[in-house]
């Protein structure tokens, strides 16, 4: 930390963010949703105007560990405010694991450029195995997690080939097809609950059960508030491999990979390893989120994990900045919560959104938080 | 009228009439999946852009049409119907031509300096926006809507093979309109224009080419393509409804690159492959056909693995 | 949505009016809120935007009914027909206390995954449109109810009548979400027990386009009766493309077609003598039918009711009903409901058995004659004056 002044200020912008954020999430009626999206939108369009973002951006940078000890603190005070609220924390948990899918796929096409279209079907693989070890045998849930991921990345292997033999656009079409793929085999195989589905029992923890109330001081709060700790966890488990991914010489190999190929490997980067270490990865986080989300979820059909879900993934990325981690989450939160708020508008609802979501692609191509150029600064590699 | 009657003795000529048809049916299938096709390939062409909302340009072509049918039968009951005929497949072009340069002047010549994955997930956007808005603002759009048989019922008998005239017309009209896009491009100054632009356009644009001029009318071609294809598939199958373009965006696409993106020739092969692997698909999996599109779509993969860059691929081995 | 703010809001400024004048008792009625949940976006939303207005009509006639003893508000969330979108408007709407009861869902698998949030937050609900038998039967909540009839009954009641007609060889094609691969196990199942054959059996994507390859394939299977588990969309593709390949085949549905969308969408020339079922007493029958029908056309809805919508009405006005006796209290009105014995409704009369099922399970049946859905008893198909393809 710098100076106090700037801890202050950090504390204070966060404060107003999640101030912010609990106020939208709290708004029921159509007014004061109307109200609240267009003061969001007010507010980021005067700043921007004023310049006041790269200010903010260099307050950041420069304290950085205190405003991600900040978000976290935010977070949990939005947890706390609304304890009660199932449905509020229902969709804050939501957040919390699409993010940590998002991050994922962040890692394949952010970092080493590898197009993924079927993150959606890695999500749903990673659900679908939790469901099928959890019914079928007595392993605990948090291995189920891991068993979730790995289920995931092998069966990712299986596209390596093609996907390494292909890029760009021809990429998209192999993981395409294999999104549009599964979900047709999920809804014919009978043994995997066919187009009805499959239940899940909750995730349990050192004996916590996680879908019985939370019960503290002898008050009851929700149940999803012990999800959301656990969505949170992972999340913040997930930030940091991903950061440490990016910021370590694996991160600048794969920047070289997406880059620049040829250049790449001119300088003797193995493009077939890094490509492949970031998929595997990637699709590892993904199968790991959809475990604990369809865990959360307690049910799950095939019509959750389709070629459009796997839109919505990239769709996030892209709105929040290919790249940026911060980006991921605030896109995250945004493409969560803003269809959820339009219910309000019954059949319009996906109208808007998309129009909105068009809107925003083509007014601010490079994202909500564009990822930074690499530079060296005094103290290390940022 | 004729029903087929198969007993054990003819089994042997069933099996041929039964594959001829399944033939009829997967060139039908093709020539719609072609047509879808080719859009993808000529903005790919010239803009390195995939355009997803192609196939909902199909489903706004089909719309397109249809209205101007019920507005030709307002405005004169007693109209010949091959003025009528004439009149829906101009409607129906047209408007979607001009709704395709819209979009390329709004949507994709802003996002050109945009990584490629910014296109193509505004034009999925925009591909919802359209459908969501002609199923909530044609009246009751949310349904199937009837085409009419604006084609004569013809039909004729081969042994047990049904060919019918309204298919047969269609299919001569999709492979005429293929050969003039072909034409157009391969021996006009549009289409060589159009084909400087796709191998440089900024060395087109230093030999005088209008760039800006040249990628609206390729988008006019191209949707105008699409919007055959939707007014071809409503007469073939007497039906619309406002979420036709999804799957056919998704095929036509695949369709494009198993061809080789960027080449016309490509873009047909392409959707005749996809057809036939659905036909093949369902044909071939004995009591349940559930599995032919986890069937077809395995194929697309493994035959990307083997053509990286598409069956016919681009002349060009390196696109920067 | 304009005409929807619109509505409302000039149903708020109206009242403000009256109270303002003292045209009525000042007393404000306390507000209750019921809710409604179905698809309202996406390819199921036909169904259940009619289902939306029918829920919207039964809230109205209460509300301008004098007699009523609360004001009602009706809260609808669209499920889209995903589970995880369900389970998460579900969530919203159980565990939000002012919501009293509700009407929800139109799709199997999201409402087999939202019963148990209904059950954990003590929410009574009842399902109007998804037919699946395990949402009442594969639970003991006592929340949960049901006023449509389940896939198992109307495809015993479908194969029975197709054997009765002498019809012998089946082909089937179904869609391959939960209710056309349910519709296709119960049938297949009557049928065979019943001594009908089934020669094929084709699953089919509910996007799917072209039909024209599984139908060449019945072509050759010689089938006598295309049965079609699914929806209109999909069943009007499939009669129009039989049609093109000059396919002679009796055409069956299930309630999922049984629209006039259907009608309208094939053609009625192409339509005529589809046979399909429905859950329920024939509404034009019914004294309160025809006036639902006028109620509705009344409030200038910019979507028909559909088929469903006499259901989620029935729902709607039962929960109101109940609501009136016992008052806004979730558990009473659990209480009140599953006592319910023969209650004369929009459908029929309803008792519900100790799973929350409606017991008394009607299924009509309906030929297309001349354009309409007609009840077979009354068709000219059943007097004999029509008749459907002939058994071979």
């Amino acid at each position: 930390m710098r100076s106090s002044k700037d801890f202050f200020c950090c504390a204070g912008l966060a404060f107003a963010l999640f101030a912010y954020l609990a106020l939208l999430l709290g708004a029921e009626e159509e007014w004061s949703i109307a109200a609240y999206v267009l003061l969001g939108v007010v507010v980021v369009v005067v700043l921007v105007a004023l310049d006041v973002f790269s200010t903010i951006e260099r307050l950041v940078q420069s304290n950085e560990r205190t405003c991600q000890v900040l978000m976290v603190l935010g977070t949990l005070g939005i947890i706390a405010v609304f304890r009660t609220d199932h449905y509020t924390l229902f969709l804050l948990g939501t957040i919390f694991i699409y993010s940590v899918a998002v991050l994922g796929i962040n890692v394949q096409l952010g970092y080493a450029g590898v197009i993924n279209f079927s993150g959606a079907s890695f999500f749903g693989i990673g659900g679908y195995t939790a469901a099928v070890f959890l019914q079928h045998t007595p392993t605990p849930p948090l291995v189920t997690l891991l068993l979730g991921g790995i289920f995931s990345a092998v069966v990712g292997s299986v596209l390596l080939f093609p996907v390494l033999r292909t890029s760009g656009h021809y990429s998209a079409l192999v993981t395409m097809a294999f999104a549009l793929l599964l979900k047709v085999f999920l809804e014919v195989s009978e043994w995997l609950g066919g187009p009805q589905g499959l239940a899940l029992p909750p995730f349990k923890f050192l004996g916590i059960n996680f879908a019985e109330d939370l019960v503290l001081f002898g008050n009851e709060y929700s149940f999803y508030v012990k999800y959301d700790l656990a969505c949170l966890l992972l999340l913040v488990m997930t930030f940091m491999f991903v950061q440490r991914i990016e910021r370590s010489w694996m991160g600048l190999a794969m920047d070289a990979v997406r880059i620049d190929e040829t250049a790449a490997a001119c300088f003797g980067i193995s493009i077939k390893r890094w490509k492949i270490t970031a998929f595997t990865i990637g699709n590892f986080v993904i199968g790991v989120a959809g475990a604990l989300y369809s865990m959360m979820l307690s049910y799950i059909n095939p019509s959750n994990f389709t070629f459009s879900d796997s839109l919505l993934f990239l769709s996030i990325l892209l709105l929040g900045g290919i790249g940026s981690i911060w980006g991921v989450i605030a896109a995250t939160a945004f493409m969560v919560v803003i269809p959820e708020k339009f219910q309000v508008i019954q059949e319009y609802r996906y109208l808007i959104y998309s129009a909105m979501v068009l809107a925003m692609i083509v007014f601010r191509p490079s994202g909500l938080l564009p990822r930074k150029p690499r530079t060296y600064i005094a103290g290390g590699l940022l | 009228m004729h029903i087929l009657v198969f007993n054990e003795e003819r089994f042997g000529s069933m099996d041929f009439s039964l594959l001829l048809q399944f033939f009829i049916n997967g060139c039908m299938l093709g020539m719609m999946y072609a047509l879808v096709a080719v859009g993808f390939t000529l903005f790919f062409g010239v803009l390195d852009v995939i355009v997803f909302s192609h196939g909902d340009s199909v489903m706004v072509g089909a719309f397109a049409g249809l209205t101007s049918y019920l507005f030709c039968m307002y405005i004169s009951p007693g109209m010949p119907v091959w003025l009528v005929t004439f009149f829906v497949f101009l409607a129906g072009m047209a408007f979607v031509a001009g709704f395709g340069m819209l979009v390329s002047r709004f949507i994709i010549m802003p996002l050109r300096s945009a990584p490629a994955l910014n296109t193509l997930l505004a034009t999925m956007m925009l591909g919802t926006v359209m459908r969501e808005a002609v199923r909530l603002f044609f009246p009751d759009g949310s349904n199937p809507k009837p085409f009419p048989r604006l084609l004569p019922d013809w039909s004729w008998k081969f042994g047990d093979v049904l060919l019918r005239f309204d298919n047969l017309a269609l299919f001569v009209a999709g492979v005429l309109l293929i050969v003039g896009v072909a034409f157009l491009i391969n021996h006009s100054r549009l289409g060589m224009a159009i084909r400087a632009v796709a191998q440089d356009a900024e060395a087109a644009q230093i030999m005088g080419v209008n760039f800006p001029l040249i990628v609206l009318l390729t988008f006019a071609i191209g949707s105008a393509v699409a919007a055959f294809a939707g007014l071809m598939n409503g007469l073939y199958y007497n039906e619309i409804n406002f979420n036709l373009g999804l799957l056919l965006g998704a095929i036509g696409f695949s369709s494009a690159v198993i061809g080789g993106l960027g080449n016309i020739y490509g873009a047909i092969l392409g959707g005749f492959v996809f057809a036939f692997l659905q036909v093949i698909g369902t044909v071939a999996t004995p009591f349940s056909s559930a599995y032919k599109d986890v069937f077809a779509f395995g194929v697309v993969i493994v035959l990307m693995a083997i053509f990286p860059t598409g069956i016919l691929s681009e002349r060009q081995s390196q696109r920067v | 949505m304009l005409k929807y703010l619109s509505r409302w809001s000039g149903l708020g400024s109206a009242l403000c009016v009256a109270l303002a004048f003292g045209a009525t008792p000042a007393v404000a009625k306390d507000v209750v809120k019921v809710g409604y949940i179905g698809p309202l976006t996406g390819g199921n939303s036909a169904v259940g935007l009619g289902a939306r207005n029918s829920a919207d009509l039964a809230v109205r006639l209460q509300n301008a009914d004098p007699k009523s003893k609360y004001q009602y508000e009706l809260v609808a969330l669209d499920d889209e027909c995903k589970a995880n979108i369900g389970v998460q408007v579900a969530t919203k709407m159980a565990s939000d206390a002012k919501i009293i009861g509700a009407a929800t869902h139109y799709c199997s698998a999201v409402a087999l995954g939202t019963v148990d949030i209904y059950h954990r937050f003590k929410m009574p609900v009842i399902v109007w449109g998804a037919v699946e038998p395990k949402i009442t039967y594969g639970n003991n909540y006592p929340e949960i109810f049901r006023t449509i009839g389940t896939q198992e009954y109307q495809n015993k009641v479908a194969s029975t009548f197709m054997r009765s007609l002498g019809y012998k060889k089946f082909a089937v094609i179904h869609d391959t979400t939960d209710y056309g691969k349910a519709h296709k196990d119960f049938f297949v199942k009557f049928l065979t027990e019943q001594g009908g054959e089934v020669l094929g059996i084709f699953g089919v994507t509910s996007e799917q386009q072209d039909f024209t390859t599984e139908l060449t394939k019945i072509k050759a299977l010689n089938a006598e009766v295309l049965y079609f588990g699914g929806l209109t969309p999909l069943g009007v593709r499939i009669r129009s493309q039989m049609d093109k390949l000059d396919l002679k085949l009796q055409f069956e549905g299930t309630s999922g077609i049984k629209s006039d969308a259907y009608i309208s969408g094939v053609g009625a020339k192409l339509a005529e003598g589809t046979l399909s079922f429905l859950d329920g007493a024939p509404v034009e029958k019914l004294a309160g039918g025809k006036a639902f029908t006028e109620a509705y056309a009344k409030q200038g809805y910019a979507q028909p009711a559909e088929a469903l919508g006499i259901f989620a009405f029935a729902s709607m006005k039962q929960i109101i009903d109940t609501i009136e006796k016992v008052g806004p209290n979730r558990k009473a009105l659990v209480t009140a409901l599953s006592q319910i014995k023969e209650d004369d409704t929009l459908i029929g009369k309803i008792t519900y058995d100790e799973h929350g099922q409606n017991a008394i399970p009607l299924m009509t049946k309906y030929v297309v004659q001349d354009g309409q859905w007609t009840i077979w008893e009354d068709s000219e198909y059943a007097s004999g004056k029509r008749s459907l393809v002939k058994v071979k």
